[in-house]
């Protein structure tokens, strides 16, 4: 059930009505109840053998955590050590086993057979739980955050399996945290109207943006990618430079329509995009871009190895980028691709780190005109076309695949080109997307009604955006970070 | 030592790692009311003070600051 579908809608409108019943809102757990209800049968329609998966991860981590504060409580500091780290193991064992056993297994019997050893290797039937690498990411913060003591852990059981199983993020993020979400679980809500209301604008946005300009840019990079050995290398090279675009408007768009549902609920959920392609240079672009991801790794992986390289200077913040990406880089799946886009990042922070350009977060400015600077637009230029590279590696079903679409961009010259003139409308989407980026890079999310004052014009947009909608809605794509 | 000798040289490692002009920190204060202090010169600024005082804390204990005052604490644990 995706959230741009009419059984979603269906299944909203139930949820909402119920939510917001005067005897729902009599206490916080008479909603986070319903929620909880309504949750779990949102993951057991997409996928209902997993219910037990998460309904006992949720157990095992509430138990875990309500065991460590009582340690800790008790001062026995190396008993909660002990817990948070056997925690974290189990998270990453859940992970590990569902998403990379096999690719483990695979890429160490290919190893052994190069050697010369004969071996036989069947790849076990693991189903892959939807959402496991957002929900898995959930569970160990939480542990973590009660052992640095900026959370007590949850006295409810239904208040945590709630904060776990969230519908509008449970499939695909944006990854919340306990710090921010759990207190929120702990007031009733009464519909906050302005709120409300700007979930609408952002949930309609998101579904311009997937529908309409992601869906329809996939259907040239899609086929760029299925005929890279007779296509052109200029239509090569428009393709790989559209599919930044492409996947910011799916992922972006998933994300808005998610966090616009938890604004209609009364709730603020994590933020995942800040106008990524306005960053400057690698590092600025981490920070705005999937960053509900890139904070949680930041604070749990980055920061603690720096601390621990601490004395290396400049080569042990290096090693810690570069870990920290290969870590982002493998979030993502079982694939060496996800290998070398993470370390292809992790060896572009090495020369921001050695310039000093690495923490330095320098405020955008406007030129005349109200455009960009130069020299700003210059290294936003340059920062896409490096997105681009890594990207492409990234978007390859195979690392040889990847070098084979270089190749071909770079010499197959002239070939055949299949962009139509819708093609070149859906580019021009992509365009005026980049330029609102840029406009209304002070907002949350780039829908440019916020720009208009009158209100029958804002409706007017709305409208307008209704009707694109249903006019270039693309043949309809499964959102590309529901498979991670 | 006392907790205003602390805060004295912890002035100084501030001004000198973070390149201010002038800071007065207490115990409230947090990365958020120094725009220079981010997460790489956090680490810069623990690497200078376990110089200075001649300690070395623990990730756990690092982790757990909210603000100046609980670095204080810490310092003043180790030196004890």
């Amino acid at each position: 059930m995706v959230v741009n579908s009419i059984s979603f809608l269906i299944f909203f409108v139930v949820v909402f009505i119920v939510y917001y019943l005067p005897i729902c809102q009599k206490q916080p757990r008479f909603q986070n109840t319903w929620l909880l209800l309504a949750s779990y049968f949102f993951y057991g329609y997409a996928d209902w053998r997993m219910v037990p998966l998460l309904l006992g991860a949720t157990l095992v981590f509430w138990l875990l955590g309500a065991w460590l504060r009582r340690e800790m409580d008790l001062k026995h500091t190396r008993r909660a050590s002990h817990i948070t780290t056997l925690s974290v193991v189990l998270g990453i064992a859940l992970l590990v086993y569902f998403k990379y056993l096999n690719f483990f297994a695979e890429s160490f019997a290919s190893v052994l057979q190069a050697v010369g050893f004969q071996v036989s290797w069947t790849t076990l039937n693991i189903l892959l739980p939807i959402g496991v690498s957002f929900f898995t990411f959930k569970l160990i913060s939480y542990v973590i955050e009660i052992h640095r003591e900026h959370i007590q852990p949850s006295s409810d059981l239904t208040e945590f399996a709630t904060y776990i199983s969230f519908f509008p993020t449970i499939l695909s993020g944006p990854i919340d945290r306990p710090n921010d979400f759990l207190p929120q679980l702990q007031r009733v809500h009464v519909l906050d109207y302005p709120l409300a209301a700007d979930g609408c604008r952002q949930i309609l946005w998101g579904m311009f943006t997937k529908m309409c300009i992601a869906d329809n840019l996939a259907t040239i990079t899609d086929q760029a990618w299925l005929s890279y050995d007779a296509a052109s290398s200029t239509t090569l090279l428009v393709a790989a430079l559209l599919y930044p675009v492409q996947l910011y408007a799916d992922f972006d768009g998933y994300s808005n329509m998610a966090i616009g549902v938890g604004k209609i609920l009364g709730f603020n959920v994590a933020r995942n995009f800040n106008h990524p392609f306005l960053a400057r240079n690698m590092a600025e672009f981490w920070r705005r871009w999937h960053m509900s991801l890139t904070s949680w790794i930041t604070d749990y992986v980055f920061m603690p190895l720096n601390i621990a390289f601490r004395e290396m200077g400049n080569w042990g913040i290096s090693l810690a980028a570069i870990i920290n990406l290969l870590v982002i880089g493998f979030w993502h799946g079982a694939n060496w691709t996800y290998g070398v886009f993470g370390l292809y990042h992790g060896l572009l922070f090495v020369p921001l780190v050695f310039s000093g350009a690495f923490g330095k977060k320098k405020k955008l400015k406007t030129g005349s005109h109200g455009l960009p600077l130069r020299k700003d637009f210059l290294k936003m230029l340059g920062t896409y076309g490096l997105v681009t590279i890594g990207l492409t590696v990234f978007r390859a079903p195979s690392i040889s695949q990847a070098f084979s679409y270089f190749w071909a961009l770079l010499t197959n010259g002239t070939g055949s080109s299949y962009m139509d003139s819708y093609g070149y409308l859906y580019c021009l989407f992509a365009i005026v997307l980049l330029i609102l980026e840029w406009i209304l890079r002070d907002r949350e999310y780039s829908n440019p009604a916020a720009l208009l004052h009158n209100r029958a014009f804002r409706w007017t947009l709305y409208l307008a955006l209704i009707l694109l909608i249903i006019t270039f809605t693309g043949k309809s794509q499964a959102f590309i970070y529901f498979q991670f | 030592m006392e907790r205003t000798d602390i805060y004295s040289k912890l002035n100084e490692i501030f001004i000198d790692v973070l390149d201010l002009d002038e800071v007065e920190l207490t115990d409230a204060t947090s990365a958020n009311d120094i725009e220079e202090w981010d997460s790489l010169s956090h680490i810069q600024l623990i690497v200078a003070v376990e110089k200075t005082f001649g300690i070395k804390f623990t990730s756990l204990e690092i982790m757990k600051w909210k603000n100046v005052g609980e670095m204080v604490d810490s310092i003043l644990e180790k030196i004890k």
